[in-house]
């Protein structure tokens, strides 16, 4: 009746294997040049890490390889095919933390996380303890029958990158995940991330920290100002 | 309050005011003399309309017995009671911010500093009140249901109910400030005493909410208007979502949404019966004036509209980053289960209850179905509308162009439901009427669907 559902996964499945790539990618919006063409190639567990100033277009390209934006020269491709969000197999292999994600202001972060898995149809008796677990993860448990408008702006942060990593993915697109936390949880989410590239989990993250750039990139990639 | 506190504030005026003239008084007249002509010139005429449709003989013989005055005393009740809720979000007292900054914040005492705004106030609901007194009065004269004698006891009425209307809209704005009542003070001993009880981050949380809603309203975005103007929830905080299949939850988390908002819930419900009543009632009978079906479309269409916070949420989350495993349309679709599961079982227990009494024959449950759908799709058409395009701010649009626009949602449940309702009332085979609804229901539904897709492709 509701149409086209996507595809159940198994619980706590390894990743499947993709190759997400940019070639010769740039951006346009009449004479504005949003991003230079620029070529990038991400596999099964490995880390590229964009990096470049202010306005250089990380947060495009990172929108082209989610999915949600087109580029106006080049191409943007997963295993092949034209990234596109509206795509099940998109959204199935590529999770985003572009900007803040939406939330629900009458569900507290538990619920969120959740509402999230169960529409992945991870349903079952570990679901519930799931999403506790992501919580603790992240040092956030104590949080979790808070509402999104009772956290502080780090916590606030953090609980968006909870929401992104309870949903299973094989790809994970990252926008700036250190922005707002403190050195002790910059180091514990550098940790998180280590953990994933090791389980399989490919990476593209826009970052600005050194420390977290120099742990986590097989692949550092330098954009110029646009 | 002093001579020395008035003279203070008569200085910070001047100060404020340089060597512009002083307008306040200007500006304070033009609405009321904006609403005594709309008043006379519309207000009077759809008054006396509303009680000629309104069969005028039954309204003379009920409306001065007791049970009316009841009926009218539960209504004004209602109404204060309402007006107190709308003065913790949005009180009869806010001033501008640098107002609030550089004059409210000083050590000058606040009944004299915010007396001004509350005068203006105060003044604009009594002449408000007496103004619709004076309508509701002449109308009832001019439709012959009562005597010209009753516009003064209508005026008076209505000053004294815009009276109390100020004072429980003041006591909401005080009694919704984070620091709570002083210890030794107390409401209500005075409307001073309660201008002193106003705090700065109140008045400042205010005033920013009323120049966003204000913005909000003039760019035609009602999306901030709702999600500035609602109190962020806090009840049931300890329930969880229970985790389960993709489509499930997302009616599971209405559920909690509206566990939550436990007066949405019973608004939602209360409006949902009398409008399924209403309709329901109106089948029965070829006389039932026009008015009826469309006041029963009107309170449903509200009833149901507070069932569906989870659809307006997922509508205004769109352009962000999506985690949901579900398809926008299909999560979409999903959002209108909760809702129209509620619209059903309230319709079986009114139908039942009607039934039992001899009012309706179960038959009518059926169309109450067919109207839930089509509250469904206009639902589904408010919700992802989005923006107003940009010819509805054209000089020659105006605000009627925004506010047609604004109501193509509400319009089309009214069009289709009253007209195959007064059909339905009038013909032999109502079953055709029916077919007739579900068919303009379908292309309702169609509509909204095509605008959640839009709002997809968009985002």
């Amino acid at each position: 009746m509701l149409g086209r559902r996507s595809p159940d996964l198994p619980v706590d499945q390894e990743p499947a294997s993709h190759v997400l790539r940019a070639t010769g990618v740039g951006k346009k919006i009449d004479e504005a040049v949003l991003l230079l063409p620029c070529d990038v190639e991400l596999g099964h567990a490995e880390c590229v890490v964009l990096r470049g100033p202010n306005g250089s277009g990380k947060t495009t390209l990172l929108r082209i390889l989610a999915g949600t934006m087109a580029p106006s020269e080049g191409e943007a491709t997963l295993d092949g095919g034209t990234v596109d969000e509206r795509r099940d197999t998109t959204r199935t292999a590529i999770a985003a933390l572009i900007g803040a994600p939406a939330t629900y202001r009458d569900l507290t972060l538990v619920d969120h996380l959740v509402l999230i898995d169960s529409t992945w149809g991870r349903v079952g008796p570990r679901a519930a303890e799931r999403s506790d677990e992501i919580l603790e993860l992240l040092e956030i448990d104590h949080l979790a029958e808070r509402f999104p408008h009772e956290l502080s702006s780090g916590q606030q942060q953090l609980f968006h990158l909870s929401m992104v990593l309870v949903r299973p993915s094989s790809i994970l697109i990252l926008d700036e995940p250190e922005q707002r936390l403190d050195p002790d949880k910059r180091e514990l989410l550098t940790r998180i991330l280590l953990d994933r590239k090791a389980g399989g989990s490919g990476m593209l993250i826009a970052c600005h920290d050194p420390t977290m750039t120099a742990a986590l990139a097989d692949t550092v990639v330098d954009l110029q100002s646009a | 309050m002093t001579a020395a506190d008035n003279q203070r504030l008569r200085q910070v005026r001047a100060a404020i005011l340089g060597n512009r003239p002083d307008t306040s008084l200007s500006n304070a007249m033009y609405p009321v003399y904006v609403a005594v002509i709309a008043a006379g010139s519309y207000g009077v005429p759809a008054a006396q309309q509303l009680f000629r449709s309104l069969d005028g003989k039954w309204l003379a013989a009920h409306a001065w017995t007791p049970l009316g005055g009841t009926v009218l005393v539960a209504v004004a009740a209602l109404l204060l009671a309402l007006v107190r809720l709308v003065g913790r979000v949005h009180g009869p007292v806010v001033p501008p911010l640098p107002y609030l900054e550089l004059v409210v914040a000083s050590p000058m005492p606040r009944k004299v500093t915010l007396a001004r705004n509350w005068r203006l106030s105060l003044g604009g609901s009594v002449i408000g009140g007496l103004l619709v007194g004076l309508v509701a009065g002449a109308g009832l004269a001019i439709a012959n249901v009562a005597s010209p004698g009753v516009l003064l006891p209508g005026s008076l009425g209505g000053a004294v109910l815009g009276l109390l209307v100020a004072e429980l809209w003041l006591q909401g704005q005080v009694h919704a400030s984070p620091l709570g009542l002083r210890p030794e003070s107390s409401l209500p001993r005075g409307r001073r005493n309660a201008l002193a009880l106003l705090d700065i981050a109140g008045l400042k949380r205010q005033s920013a909410s009323n120049a966003t809603i204000g913005g909000a309203v003039l760019a035609g975005d009602l999306r901030t208007v709702r999600l500035d103007a609602a109190r962020p929830a806090t009840h049931a905080r300890h329930v969880r979502l229970k985790a389960s299949g993709p489509l499930l939850v997302i009616a599971r988390r209405d559920l909690l949404g509206l566990r939550r908002a436990p007066w949405s819930a019973l608004y939602g419900l209360g409006l949902a019966a009398a409008g399924s009543a209403g309709l329901m009632l109106s089948l029965q009978s070829p006389r039932t004036p026009t008015v009826a079906p469309l006041l029963a479309l009107v309170i449903a269409y509200l009833g149901f509209g507070a069932w569906c916070e989870g659809l307006r949420l997922h509508a205004d989350n769109s352009g962000t980053s999506r985690l949901l495993g579900l398809a926008y349309r299909d999560t979409a679709l999903a959002h209108l289960v909760l809702p129209l599961s509620a619209w059903v079982l309230t319709a079986l227990v009114v139908n039942t209850g009607l039934s039992l009494a001899g009012l309706v024959t179960p038959a009518a449950f059926v169309w109450a179905l067919g109207v839930g759908a089509l509250l469904a799709g206009s639902h589904l058409m408010a919700s992802f509308r989005g923006l107003p395009p940009a010819g509805v701010f054209g000089p020659r649009a105006g605000v009627p162009a925004m506010v047609f626009w604004y109501s193509k949602p509400l319009l089309a449940t009214l069009v289709v439901g009253t007209a195959t309702a007064a059909w339905a009332a009038r013909t032999a085979t109502p079953g055709v009427a029916f077919t007739w609804m579900l068919l303009l229901t379908s292309g309702v539904l169609l509509w909204g669907l095509v605008l959640v897709d839009k709002r997809d492709k968009r985002s």
